[in-house]
């Protein structure tokens, strides 16, 4: 419900700003003890070289070593490219389920899904995968031996990036109707009447209206969608064995070694990660900004 | 209304991406289980599962996971809704700073997040530079991992971590669409204290949106399996992993069970609470 | 009101950074495993045992007592990276805690590699807490370059160890070995591949695959210094395996897969680089469905041997050398044994006539088995794991 809320049914100003704060301490607190601390152990780690001294050596290496930079660009590939088709795909599903019109059950039914494929990942989401287009899968089989159509002759590989993208999507569509299905429910019926009050169509009211207050919102679970497959290991490393070395891969390689074993390495390489997402998180926050307008 | 006046009545398109959704979603589900139900040769039965469920480890791992997961959604309730209250009502200025934080988690990749806190932990937390100075080590806190408590007390703030992008967008979601500010007030009115506010205004109105993020991280809890594994909790993660690289048929019914569980305890709490959300500025 | 917030904000970053910097620090100038050899001298009377007691079995009675009440008092034994189906461990276990009562076995990370596992040592060396591994399983070239990080003890049974699977000094010892073999699902691939290579052949396309990432894991580090002997290599270069494997990728046989069972199992990957003892638990598990065998290349049967070590940091030391006194009894050493992996003292044992005929019969022959020493593997993980990428073309789908 719109409601004009006068300042004056605001509560009286607070008399000590700082007393204030107290309120959020525990919170901050915690974000410091499991949030900052752990964090910034990475940070100091990627300065320290393996004696315990402080260096530019990991950070250095970061931006000559041709195979770290090459896996940035693949992470960021990968995580554009089913940022926007999770994207575009899960919000028609929102849409189809909210202001499209279908019975309420479904929509339930999609969210509640939802909540737990967004969570599906790692070997059993591959798995699964691989049991439907793997060589051997389910899907593959029905169209080889019904549609005589061989997938894999044709080209398609699984243990791909397109395999790989696909199967992201998995917990990528859900996210984005997990974000969006609220988002959609506060566009007003009355802007819908009111559109066609004044003689608009179902397509002049979605690029005029709907889209334009939407897409601060779309935009905003794209770029969560961005850092949700930025961040995926689990599921990469089941699918294609660190055949396609995206960065979290080589991350877990130099941290988690046998072999290769070079944490502080592996802790600059997640600062650059960081780096990144907080670039795409600041533009995340710009955008929330703008999409509070419409939605409060 | 006949058959075709009906018809008329569901959305095309709308249903268009919904089917094909639907197909996506399903198909490496079926898969999954038509696969589990192969472990006998030539015959489709459910052995895979009775051996899965017959495993007196598959109980222990998953209580284990489903006690960690409800002492994760408590203590993050605990924390989270009288912060999400505090910023609403007193300090709108931090709004920023929270949101910043809750999103911290999807910013920083999992596997550094998990080894940090290991390693923060796993070593006396000291005062820092005094043991230069007096030549002494004065330890502040013994590592949490020396003891068992301590170790859940870690596990379970790892996975507070985890899930505090969910868990807190619920809470602000929920906080949003009911006008905690005026109930506030009548409460305020009506002489309840500040406890009686909490407890018994607010919370029951976030009642719905506490539950999605409640079950999200749920989710989270009992699939999380690097922090577990690596802190030698007995927890169902790892449980899993370990199935999946030695048994062949197990692990799928495993996951088809535990995927369809969860899906059906989400969708019992929505049918009990009777879909709530769609309360208030949003048709 | 600004200002008050900015000071804030600076104050919790300077708390931040200092705890940090010195929470880093400590980890530097920790004592170093030196300090911790004094238990070297103090063996509890497990040294002299034969001298004393009349031999009864295989240990005598109470120089183990004694060891025994003492690991009772600790009560607890933490192992680590145990997957239950890993050479019978599962049944090693369960015995160790039926012959033992009172002692509970914490079993930490089971899905841990061998680094991951001296990892845990390390990170754990002020913590005596649960979290602490007490003993390690990790591969062989794992046990030299980490003897700081272990407790030196020499257990009953030492001198029937062969001795190029042990450290002179009783550091790290060698606890069972398999070879390299081919896991193969003949309901999917009924023809057999015989050695190496043989799959090459383009039958195999797409249905190869190791059983770890090269970069990371032993296991399939191993696989590509095994395969260099069937291709003019040997176990000191392994170039020609690595070149191997790029042939393979390149003939499309190989997948970029992390083989397990379970893949086996679905005909995804017929055919699986592991060691015989995985391939043939594997078969146990299968129960038929599907068929499927173990075949050992006929160029060089590949032995890979993992080492046993007390870490020297260890909570419960006791424990410990009890642990390991029960693995290289005749009791342990035959319950590897019913995992299919040839304990250390086959040789020992095999000549007293203590292993029972049918389980015996149940072991593939490895009589013509390779042993690679420790600068061996460590040369060839060298030069597997830096350039697998370039030489085997990871890049190949990064392209796409």
């Amino acid at each position: 419900m719109t409601q004009i809320t006068p300042s004056a049914s605001k509560m009286p100003t607070p008399r000590s700003n700082l007393k204030n704060w107290i309120g959020v301490i525990p919170f901050f607190l915690f974000a410091l003890l499991f949030i900052f601390l752990p964090s910034l152990r990475l940070f100091v780690g990627g300065f320290t070289n393996a004696d315990g001294q402080f260096t530019f050596e990991n950070v250095i290496e970061l931006f000559t070593q041709k195979y770290i930079l090459d896996s940035y660009l693949l992470s960021i590939r990968i995580s554009a490219v089913t940022a926007l088709g999770g994207g575009i795909f899960g919000f028609l599903l929102a849409y189809s389920v909210t202001v499209g019109g279908l019975p309420k059950p479904l929509r339930s039914a999609l969210v509640t899904f939802s909540g737990v494929a967004s969570n599906f990942a790692g070997v059993p989401l591959a798995f699964a995968f691989v049991a439907t287009l793997g060589r051997t899968g389910f899907v593959t089989a029905v169209l080889k031996d019904v549609f005589g159509y061989n997938i894999y002759d044709a080209g398609f590989n699984l243990y791909s990036f397109l395999g790989l993208s696909l199967t992201y999507m998995y917990f990528q569509f859900p996210l984005m109707v997990l974000i969006m299905a609220p988002a959609l429910d506060g566009l007003k019926r009355e802007w819908r009447e009111a559109a066609e009050n004044l003689g608009a169509n179902s397509m002049q009211y979605w690029l005029r209206i709907a889209l334009p207050v939407l897409l601060p919102s779309i935009l905003g679970a794209m770029i969560l969608l961005f850092g949700n497959a930025f961040g995926a290991y689990a599921t990469a490393y089941a699918l294609t064995g660190g055949r396609l070395p995206i960065i979290t891969i080589q991350i877990g390689a130099q941290v988690r070694g046998d072999v290769l074993h070079n944490p502080n390495l592996g802790n600059a390489m997640a600062m650059g990660m960081v780096f990144i997402m907080a670039i795409t998180l600041a533009g995340y926050s710009w955008l929330q900004g703008k999409s509070e307008r419409w939605l409060r | 209304m006949n058959m075709t006046a009906r018809l008329r009545k569901i959305p095309f398109w709308s249903s268009v991406w919904f089917i094909l959704g639907l197909l996506y979603f399903v198909m490496p589900l079926l898969a999954t289980f038509e696969f589990s139900l192969g472990m006998e040769r030539d015959v489709i039965g459910f052995k895979a599962y009775e051996s899965a469920f017959a495993d007196p480890e598959f109980l222990e791992t998953f209580g284990y996971s489903v006690f960690l997961a409800t002492m994760t959604i408590m203590v993050s309730i605990i924390l989270i809704v009288p912060t999400a209250y505090w910023i609403r009502l007193r300090l709108p200025e931090a709004r920023r700073i929270v949101e910043f934080i809750t999103l911290l988690p999807f910013v920083i990749p999992a596997i550094i997040l998990v080894f940090g806190l290991i390693r923060v932990y796993s070593s006396p937390l000291e005062v820092p530079f005094l043991d230069r100075l007096l030549d002494t080590k004065i330890v502040l806190v013994q590592p949490l991992t020396n003891f068992k408590f301590g170790t859940n007390v870690l596990i379970i703030g790892g996975y507070m971590v985890l899930g505090l992008p969910y868990m807190y967008r619920s809470v602000d979601t929920g906080m949003r669409t009911v006008d905690v500010r005026t109930l506030t007030e009548a409460a305020q009115s009506l002489g309840a204290s500040w406890s009686t506010i909490i407890v018994r205004v607010i919370l029951p109105n976030i009642r719905t949106a506490l539950l999605s993020g409640a079950l999200l991280t749920f989710a989270i809890v009992v699939g999380e399996v690097v922090l577990a594994s690596f802190l030698g909790v007995p927890a169902f993660g790892p449980y899993l992993f370990l199935l999946g690289q030695h048994r062949a048929y197990e692990p799928a019914a495993l996951t088809f069970t535990t995927f369809l569980l969860t899906w059906a305890a989400m969708g019992i709490i929505q049918l009990i609470t009777g879909g709530q959300e769609q309360v208030s500025g949003a048709h | 009101m600004r200002t008050k917030k900015f000071v804030f904000e600076m104050l919790v970053l300077l708390v931040i950074v200092s705890m940090a910097l010195a929470s880093c620090a400590p980890a530097a100038t920790e004592a170093p495993a030196v300090t911790e050899a004094p238990a070297v001298t103090e063996p509890p009377a497990t040294e002299p045992p034969a001298a004393t007691e009349p031999p009864a079995t295989e240990a005598p009675a109470d120089p183990m007592a004694a060891l025994y009440e003492a690991a009772k008092a600790e009560g607890m034994l933490s192992t680590i990276a145990l997957p239950h189906d890993w050479c019978n461990y599962g049944g090693v276990i369960d015995a160790f805690k039926a012959k033992y009562p009172g002692i509970e076995v914490n079993e930490l990370n089971p899905d841990a590699g061998s680094g991951d596992e001296i990892e845990a040592i390390k990170a754990n060396m002020d913590n005596k807490g649960p979290q602490a591994p007490d003993v390690v399983d990790v591969g062989f070239s794992f046990g030299e370059p980490n003897k700081d990080l272990f407790m030196p003890y020499k257990v009953s049974t030492w001198d029937s160890i062969p001795d190029g699977m042990k450290s002179a000094d009783g550091y790290w010892y060698g606890d069972y070995y398999g070879v390299m073999a081919f896991l193969v699902n003949t309901d999917v691939q009924p023809d057999v591949p015989q050695d190496w290579p043989d799959l090459l052949d383009p039958k195999y396309k797409g249905q190869v695959a190791q059983s770890g990432d090269p970069r990371t894991s032993n296991q399939a580090i191993q696989a590509v210094q095994a395969a260099a002997l069937a291709f003019g290599g040997s176990l000191a270069d392994a170039a020609p395996g690595l070149q191997f494997f790029a042939d393979l990728n390149a003939a499309g046989n190989l997948i970029p897969l992390i083989a397990n069972n379970g893949l086996v199992a679905k005909g995804e990957i017929p055919v699986r680089l592991t060691w015989d003892y995985n391939g043939l638990a594997a078969i146990d598990s299968f129960a038929g469905n599907p068929q499927a065998v173990v075949v050992i290349p006929k160029t060089g049967q590949f032995a890979g041997v993992y080492v046993q070590a007390i870490s020297a940091y260890a909570p419960h030391p006791n424990a410990a050398k009890l642990w390991m006194e029960f693995l290289y009894s005749d009791e342990g050493q035959l319950l590897w044994m019913e995992g299919y992996c040839h304990p250390a003292r086959e040789t020992d044992m095999r000549a007293r006539g203590v292993v029972p005929e049918e389980l015996s019969a149940k072991l593939p022959d490895v009589s013509q088995a390779v042993f690679p020493s420790a600068e061996q593997l460590v040369s060839a993980k060298e030069l597997i794991t830096t350039q697998w990428d370039s030489v085997v073309g990871a890049d190949i789908k990064a392209a796409e």
